[in-house]
Parts: C-alpha cells; structure tokens; sequence
C-alpha cells in the first residue's frame, strides 16, 4: 500500500559545519534584503532572525532529495506562519529546492511565490499554512502516518512564539505529548514580536519551555544564533522518545546592526535602506571566516 | 458499581432520544466503513471522544492501528487529518455535525478544502436530532461545507444508502462532507441494493402538479406528503436530491414539468438545499413557484425530534401547506 521502494534512497550531503553554515546564513541574509528590496516592505526582520534556523534545517537537519522532491520518505518542514517567506524562498532556492530565477516574480500578481508561502509553489511547500495555528496539527499528521508506515521520515514544524496564543496549537501539543510523538520536532521561532509589537505588550506566552514540559514534551531553550547550540539540540530530539520543542531565541534583523532588535512586523524597506543593509551584512561577511 | 445491563444501556444511548429502546440496532455507518477500510488499506479513522455515538467502535476494534483518538479538539482533528492525507492516508474525521463542521471551519477550508486533500468529514445528529439543545443541533453545516470550493455533500436518506455513500465518499478523490442520521429503529429495514451516486438525484415518484426536491431525513416525510396530497388529487415528483453539492443538473429539465416546486431539508432554509436548488433553477431561467421548507431563521432548543420537528416545520403538514399555499398562489 505504501510506496517502501525508497528505502535505499539517500538524502542529499548535509554538513555539520558551524563554520560553513555560518556563510550559508549570512549569504541568505543577503538574499532576504534582495528578495524585499524591489516590493519595498516584506518580512525582513523576521527573515534576518531566522536565517540561522533555515540554514541549519535545510543545510544540515532535513533529509531531503533536491531531485526528488516527493521522494516518500523525505523529512518534512511546515512553516506554520507562512509569511515568513522571504528567508524560506532564499533558502529552498539556495538548496536547489526551488528555481533561483523565478524567485524574481516574489510577491508579484500572478506569482506562485506569494508572501504567504502556499502550494502553488510545488510540494516543497508541504502545506498552505498561514492561517495561525494550524501547522503543528499538520506535522502531527504527517508524523502519525509516518509511524503507521514505519517510515524514518521526521517532521519539523517552525512557529512563532506570537502564534502561541492561537487555541489550536495547544489542543496539538497536548495530543503531540500524549501520544509520544517521537519524530516529530517543534522549533519555536522566539522573536518576541508580532504584530502590535512586543508579545509582552499584547498577551504573554512565557515561560514557553515549562509549557510544553507540563503537556510531555522535551524541551530545550537555545540561542537561535548559536549553530552549535541549535546542531546539538537537533541531535538530541532525534533520540528522544518524545516530541521535542526546541525554544530559538532569536533577535529580529540578526546580522544588520542597523536592523537589529528593531521590532516591526512587515518591515518598510525603502532602497536606501536597502542599500544599507547590504552594506552592513557585506562588512560582517568581509570580517568574518570563510 | 452499576450493573452491566445498566452500562450497556447508558453506552448505546446516543444523545438523540430518551430511551435505550430507540438506540441502533445496526451499525450501518460503523460496518460500512470497516468494510470500506478492508478494501482500502489507506483508510484511517479519527474521533473526537466520540467513538460509540459515530458508530467507530468498530473500526477502532478491528483496525486498531489505524484509528486514532484525538480527544475533544476537532480543530486540531481536522488539522492531522489533512497532515494524514498529504501522506497517502484517506482520514475519516467523526463528530457531530455541529462540531464537525462549525469548530473546525478554517481548518477545514484550509487543511481539507483549498488543497483537495482526500479527507471524508462525517457527521451525525444532523439538523433538530438531539434532546441536548441548540449547541448540538446543525442548522447551518450544509451552508458552511457548500460554500468551501472542492467540498462534496452528501445526505443519504436512509439507512439504505449508507453503505453505498461510504463506498463512493472513500472512492472519490478529494474533499467530502457526509451527513449522517444513524439508525434509531424506526426505519423500515433497509433495501439490499442502493442506486445510490455521487452527484446524481433518485426520482422516487412521478407526478405533474409539483416537485418536492428533499434530502436526509426530509425525503421519507416528503414521500408521505405526497402519499397525502395524492389521495386529494394532487400528483408530486419527489426527488431525494442525497448529494446537496455538486446538484445534479438534471433537476433543471425535472424542474421544467412542473409548476412548483418545494425544497425540503432538516437544515435551515438559508444556504442549504432549498438556497442550492433556488440558486440553479433561477439561473437556468426555470419559470416556477419555488418554496423551502427548513428551520426558519432561528435557533431551536433541546428536545424530542417529534417535536422539534412539528414545532419548526419539518413535517409532513408544513409540506403540505406549503404546496397548497403555492397551488392557491398559481390560481390567483
């Protein structure tokens, strides 16, 4: 009934290099500013907080076959938010995911590359989500069929903390933990941010890791800048017995010095502005290791 | 301790009448989705703490590790069934109607619908079918799954249809919406064979002077009105229109033979059946008196469905008003 024939299929080459991620980070940086740049306002802050995650998740976590998109047995990425897409086309464009070209349409009419990542782009985008609150029902279901086929594919779901407060995503972490779901990994994008502003200033979510405790979850709390942190921490979910929560605690505009902390929610991102940030980016990269 | 003659009474009580006698004697819904599911092993099962009232028992003690309980979430049901699809699976989703339909709306739309995922929403306690009050009764389910793209509803009339309708919703490719009233012991026992189809209307009577166009439970009790009415002269079509969307088109050229025709659903008048059949025969230019005999605009309250029934016009009687009213209106 399932297709098993995939069995000897092997994922592309991953890399636990800190050193190599880092330069994939600061590269789809790059291509963030230069994705948002033409529309002149987008998810900039977010997708420059995220970028280590996406690098590491895609250069180093997911199994997946570039040539293969469908491959049965691929791990599977939701990102529940949806909108975070600047960073998520970069990425699915620099692993070959997507077709670098035609991320020039971004946001444009007619466009499969909408701000709001949806199915319209391909199987790489495994659900439409967008609507808060809805991905890690979806992760919980693509987990539970991949126990029933005795499948090793994982699911990995990417939230916002600001999507804590939508009622769904407690009715699936409550079921994720009663049903031990092992191979199924939550990583909370910990930005502080939502729309109005600080989550503090509109309703509270923390203490994010003791909530996830108390509904069976493993939990660990890491800085979503540390590579190493973020490798290790993914490491160890794949052990568990349990569903992991992975708590990123990540600074939005990360690696734009100018950008940085600034807590804007679809960020106006005018040319000169624009212009800045590659130039700061340009700096750091010069600075850094390659 | 309570006796176990005691136990099994209070477990096949199904919230719809007062007294065990009423219960199911068959599962109709339960055996035909077990059978469905040795024919297709993609097919898995989820509830929401209600196993026993959407007859899943069943599956649940023969496909064990295909069933899943989810507990009293259906949105988050709704969203593992759509994660279940995109990995091959065909989810079976059970709740109530009201539940399965209206906590879940956007989960649906967006998990189910707008990506066709094959996932089959079943509900019972359709429309005023439950002495537990208005928050269980599903007045506005066929207008909330009509209106979502890719969706395909059906109610079957009758027991008699069930096995077939589940045989179809588990063949067809894509999102469907099964409406269903389980078996209480008041039926006629039901047919071997079932003409049942997906998008196709069962003449079951021919007659010139009007049409009754009906669906779920409202088709035994248009069958009567029109029994009724004929005993005074008066000759009606009647049409167990089962699958509310897609509508079969071919009610266009019934509806052309005809000089009323009257909708009638166990749902409430605005969005449903009765708005369906409204909406193709104005737009196909069908020159005929046209009424829906639903709920009115209204809330309804707990009680037995006799009553409730009667009290807000899903009965034979209002059937029959309504045609006259409309024969009356045509003399004028």
């Amino acid at each position: 009934m399932h297709d098993r024939a995939s069995g000897d299929r092997q994922p592309a080459p991953r890399t636990t290099d800190v050193e190599e991620l880092a330069r994939i980070a600061r590269s789809l940086r790059r291509d963030v500013i230069n994705l948002v740049a033409p529309t002149g306002q987008g998810y900039v802050q977010q997708g420059l907080g995220a970028a280590d995650l996406f690098a590491i998740l895609y250069f180093s976590e997911l199994r997946l076959d570039p040539l293969d998109p469908e491959w049965p047995d691929r791990d599977r990425f939701l990102l529940s938010t949806a909108h975070n897409t600047a960073i998520f086309y970069a990425t699915l464009a620099a692993r070959g995911l997507v077709d670098r070209e035609a991320l020039h349409s971004y946001c444009g009419d007619g466009s499969p590359f909408e701000i709001n990542a949806s199915e319209r782009v391909g199987t790489v985008i495994e659900a439409t989500l967008g609507s808060l609150g809805q991905g890690l029902s979806v992760g919980i279901g693509m987990a539970l069929a991949a126990r029933r086929r005795r499948s090793p594919a994982r699911t990995y779901v990417l939230l916002g903390d600001g999507e804590l407060q939508e009622g769904q995503l407690w009715e699936a972490a409550l079921f994720a933990g009663s049903a031990r779901l092992s191979n199924l990994c939550l990583i909370v994008d910990d930005n502080q941010m939502q729309v109005e502003g600080h989550i503090d200033q509109v309703v509270t979510v923390a203490p994010i890791d003791a909530k996830f405790a108390a509904f069976g979850w493993s939990v660990e709390t890491v800085d979503g800048h540390d590579i190493s942190a973020l490798l290790a921490g993914l490491e160890r979910a794949r052990g568990r017995e349990r569903p992991t929560c992975l708590v990123a605690r990540t600074l939005a505009g990360k690696g734009v010095p100018s950008l940085e902390g600034l807590l804007a929610h679809n960020l106006k991102l005018p040319s000169p502005v624009a212009a800045k940030a590659l130039s700061e980016l340009s700096q750091i990269a010069g600075e850094g290791p390659r | 301790m309570m006796a176990g003659n005691d136990r099994t009474s209070l477990e096949v009580l199904d919230f719809t009448a007062r007294d065990a006698a009423a219960a199911p004697a068959v599962k109709h819904y339960g055996e035909a989705l077990v059978e469905a599911a040795r024919r297709d092993p993609r097919i898995v099962c989820l509830t929401a703490d209600l196993t026993l009232p959407t007859e899943t028992d069943l599956f649940r003690d023969t496909f064990p590790e295909r069933f899943h309980q989810v507990g009293i979430a259906e949105a988050n049901m709704v969203g593992i069934a759509g994660g279940l699809a995109r990995c091959g699976e065909i989810p079976f989703v059970h709740s109530f109607c009201v539940f399965a339909t209206r906590r879940c709306y956007d989960q649906i739309a967006m998990q189910v619908a707008y990506p066709r995922a094959n996932v089959k929403i079943v509900g019972v306690i359709p429309g005023l079918t439950t002495l537990l009050g208005v928050s269980h009764q599903a007045i506005d389910d066929l207008a909330l799954m009509r209106a979502l793209p890719n969706m395909t509803v059906i109610e079957p009339s009758g027991q008699g249809d069930v096995r077939a309708a589940v045989a179809a919703a588990a063949a067809h490719e894509g999102p469907v919406y099964l409406r269903l009233k389980r078996a209480d012991g008041s039926e006629e026992p039901a047919p071997a064979t079932s003409d049942f189809r997906i998008g196709k209307m069962q003449v079951l009577r021919r007659g010139a002077d009007g049409l009754l166009v009906a669906c779920g439970m409202m088709v035994a009790i248009a069958l009567r009105a029109a029994e009724t009415l004929a005993r005074e002269g008066v000759s009606l079509t009647v049409v167990d229109m089962s699958t509310v969307k897609p509508l079969d088109p071919e009610l266009v050229a019934l509806a052309r033979t005809v000089p009323l025709v009257v909708a009638a659903e166990n749902h409430s008048i605005i969005g449903g059946l009765g708005s369906a059949v409204a909406e193709l025969l104005l737009e196909e230019g069908v020159d005929v008196a046209f009424r829906r005999v639903g709920v009115g605009d209204t809330f309804a309250e707990g009680g037995s469905t006799g009553y409730l029934f009667e009290k807000y016009g899903l009965s034979e009687r209002a059937i029959i008003d309504t045609i006259k009213s409309l024969r009356q209106r045509r003399r004028r």
